[in-house]
């Protein structure tokens, strides 16, 4: 189920900063792809003199009609937007409630939500929640973070010496295509069922988004920036200090978001499989000794949670790749 | 006279090529001499191997055969004494306007305070003070190819190379940066090999005029160009129209052969 999200991005197309649908506001992707397209009058401004001495009045104009309509009109559709985004959760809600109540299903399996939210205040309260949390957390940032520190060095590597790319190749897809989840018992089998396993999978689920983003990233530099910079007499290193890695960045990126996904994703399942504290351990509990509302409370955290970390990923990949619009 | 800057010496390339038998001469017997300080321009149908040459003579591939000098002393490779300004920009993206001019100085060396401070004059010299912090993006096709000469210049050369930079800008826009290309060239003094397909533009822009025609690319001729005056619509001179009309049915006659044979079935 994780292979939905394998696809690494398409650098081809750098038009889009995030390849995947996001989440977060597109409003903002959408003022800025309209700003970004500056109006090809902007460079006809006189030569010579007058040229020099223009302020960028005019050139501010041009390069920025997606604020043409106003401060006024701009809140206006956002808040429109932010509605319509929030009446659809709402209405998702309301069935939730209401489909219980009313006989719809069975409200031993599908307990109203209001119950549901209490469910999840009390085992906050109690503190299972934050133990279980906790532990979730630890696991996921530590195979996350390491699969960044093991992976995009890695990736540079590879997607410098061609050679090895076109060596290595075919066994990357075809990793890249086996299913991570597929993998576990083996992970299981090899490290045992305490956190070492767990990490172990979450570092290796999030590797391969990280590795094949960060390999085409390398690979499907402009050429003609690398001829450039060539021309300018630059060595093998700073050519790759100066050029290569700063184009990569955003490919890099994409490859870190959709891994932040995986680690949260996998680890679900690693934690279903032998673990003593944990989201999906606190799921899976719950759901054995048929504490239905628990198990709500629990996959509720999980996706809000899973929810956070992707927004927080897209904040940070904006920021790097904010020159990536044209 | 001025001595000779450039010196092409009977350059050859030959390509080989993937899948077919014989290998593609793309440029054959050229001689060539640019002098200091001038503006020579190239001009030439698509696909004759004008930019083969630029390549050549900026070092980023070797002749076949031949060889290109430069103050007499033969090339290795790219070198600072030689800048290009290319079609399409190859501006760094994630760089400012005036970080994209610091590169160059950059890889020359320049300490860093110069640096900025380099770069702003010699955005001023091609009419951007106040775009300094614009990303390419931000820059409409114009401007960015002023960024692009900026930084060409501002790690000074002595030799500009420039590769049609004006072809993907709009008529307006090229005739202003022609303009102000001329501007300049008369300011610092530059030998600049000026590339291009446009007739209308060789001849308004260089002092000489290399025609070349293509399978291979052979340069066919070199016509001085010199106008009484440049005062005024010289587009209108008609002089100009004489040398734009020479041109024009020497590329006709090519074109004419060149399409002969390609009706014709080789080997």
């Amino acid at each position: 189920m994780a292979d939905t999200l394998t696809t690494p991005a398409t650098p081809a197309t750098p038009a889009t900063p995030a390849t995947s649908a996001t989440p977060a506001g597109p409003t903002a992707s959408a003022a800025s792809a309209a700003s970004a397209s500056s109006s090809p009058s902007a460079g006809l401004t006189a030569p010579g003199a007058p040229d020099r001495a223009a302020p960028p009045y005019g050139v501010r104009e041009t390069s920025a009609p997606g604020r043409a309509p106003g401060r006024g009109g701009v809140l206006l559709a956002r808040a429109r937007l932010v509605a319509q985004r929030v009446t659809a959760v709402l209405l998702l809600l309301a069935v939730w409630e209401a489909a219980p109540r009313a006989g719809l299903v069975d409200r031993v399996f599908v307990p109203p939500v209001s119950e549901v939210a209490a469910a999840w205040w009390d085992l906050a309260l109690g503190g299972a929640l934050g133990e279980h949390l906790a532990a979730s957390l630890a696991r996921s940032l530590s195979g996350f973070g390491l699969a960044i520190v093991v992976a995009i060095p890695l990736g540079l590597l590879i997607g410098w010496y061609k050679p090895v790319a076109d060596f290595l190749g075919p066994v990357l897809e075809l990793f890249r295509n086996t299913s991570a989840v597929a993998l576990l018992p083996v992970f299981v089998l090899i490290f045992g069922l305490d956190e070492t396993s767990k990490i172990t999978f979450v570092l290796y689920a999030c590797t391969w988004p990280i590795l094949l983003n960060t390999i085409s990233g390398v690979k499907t530099v402009e050429p003609l920036l690398i001829k450039s910079a060539r021309s300018l007499g630059l060595g093998p290193v700073a050519l790759f200090q100066k050029v290569v890695l700063p184009a990569a960045v955003p490919t890099i990126f994409t490859g870190v978001r959709l891994a932040g996904a995986y680690a949260i994703l996998v680890l679900l399942f690693a934690e279903m499989v032998g673990a003593k504290a944990g989201l999906g351990f606190l799921i899976n509990d719950a759901q054995a000794n048929f504490r239905i509302h628990d198990m709500y409370a629990g996959i509720i955290t999980i996706s809000v949670l899973g929810l956070l970390f992707n927004l927080l990923l897209v904040t940070v990949e904006r920021r790097f790749s904010t020159w990536r619009t044209t | 006279m001025s001595p000779v800057k450039i010196a092409i010496r009977d350059v050859g390339k030959v390509f080989r090529v993937r899948g077919a038998d014989r290998p593609f001469t793309a440029l054959e017997h050229i001689d060539l001499d640019v002098r200091e300080g001038e503006f020579l321009t190239l001009v030439g149908p698509s696909g004759c191997g004008k930019s083969t040459l630029l390549d050549l003579v900026a070092g980023l591939t070797e002749p076949s055969t031949g060889e290109i000098l430069i103050d007499g002393r033969a090339i290795s490779g790219p070198g600072l004494d030689r800048g290009i300004v290319f079609q399409q920009y190859a501006l760094l993206p994630w760089r400012t306007a005036l970080g994209n001019v610091e590169f160059g100085l950059e890889a020359k060396g320049v300490p860093r305070r110069e640096r900025a401070e380099r770069a702003r004059h010699f955005l001023g010299l091609v009419g951007l003070t106040g775009f300094e912090r614009r990303y390419p993006h931000e820059l409409s096709g114009g401007m960015r190819q002023r960024v692009a000469i900026a930084r060409s210049l501002a790690f000074d050369p002595d030799v500009l190379l420039m590769d049609e930079p004006f072809a993907a800008l709009d008529a307006q826009t090229r005739e202003s940066l022609q303009e102000e290309l001329l501007r300049i060239w008369g300011k610092t003094g530059k030998t600049v090999v000026f590339i291009t397909h446009g007739i209308d533009e060789a001849v308004y822009l260089g002092q000489r005029v290399a025609v070349m025609s293509s399978r291979p690319g052979r340069i066919t001729e070199v016509i001085e160009v010199a106008f009484d005056s440049r005062e005024g619509d010289l587009r209108a001179d008609p002089a100009f129209g004489e040398y734009r009309h020479h041109i024009w049915t020497r590329l006709r006659d090519e074109a004419a052969t060149a399409h002969h044979e390609e009706a014709t079935p080789v080997g």
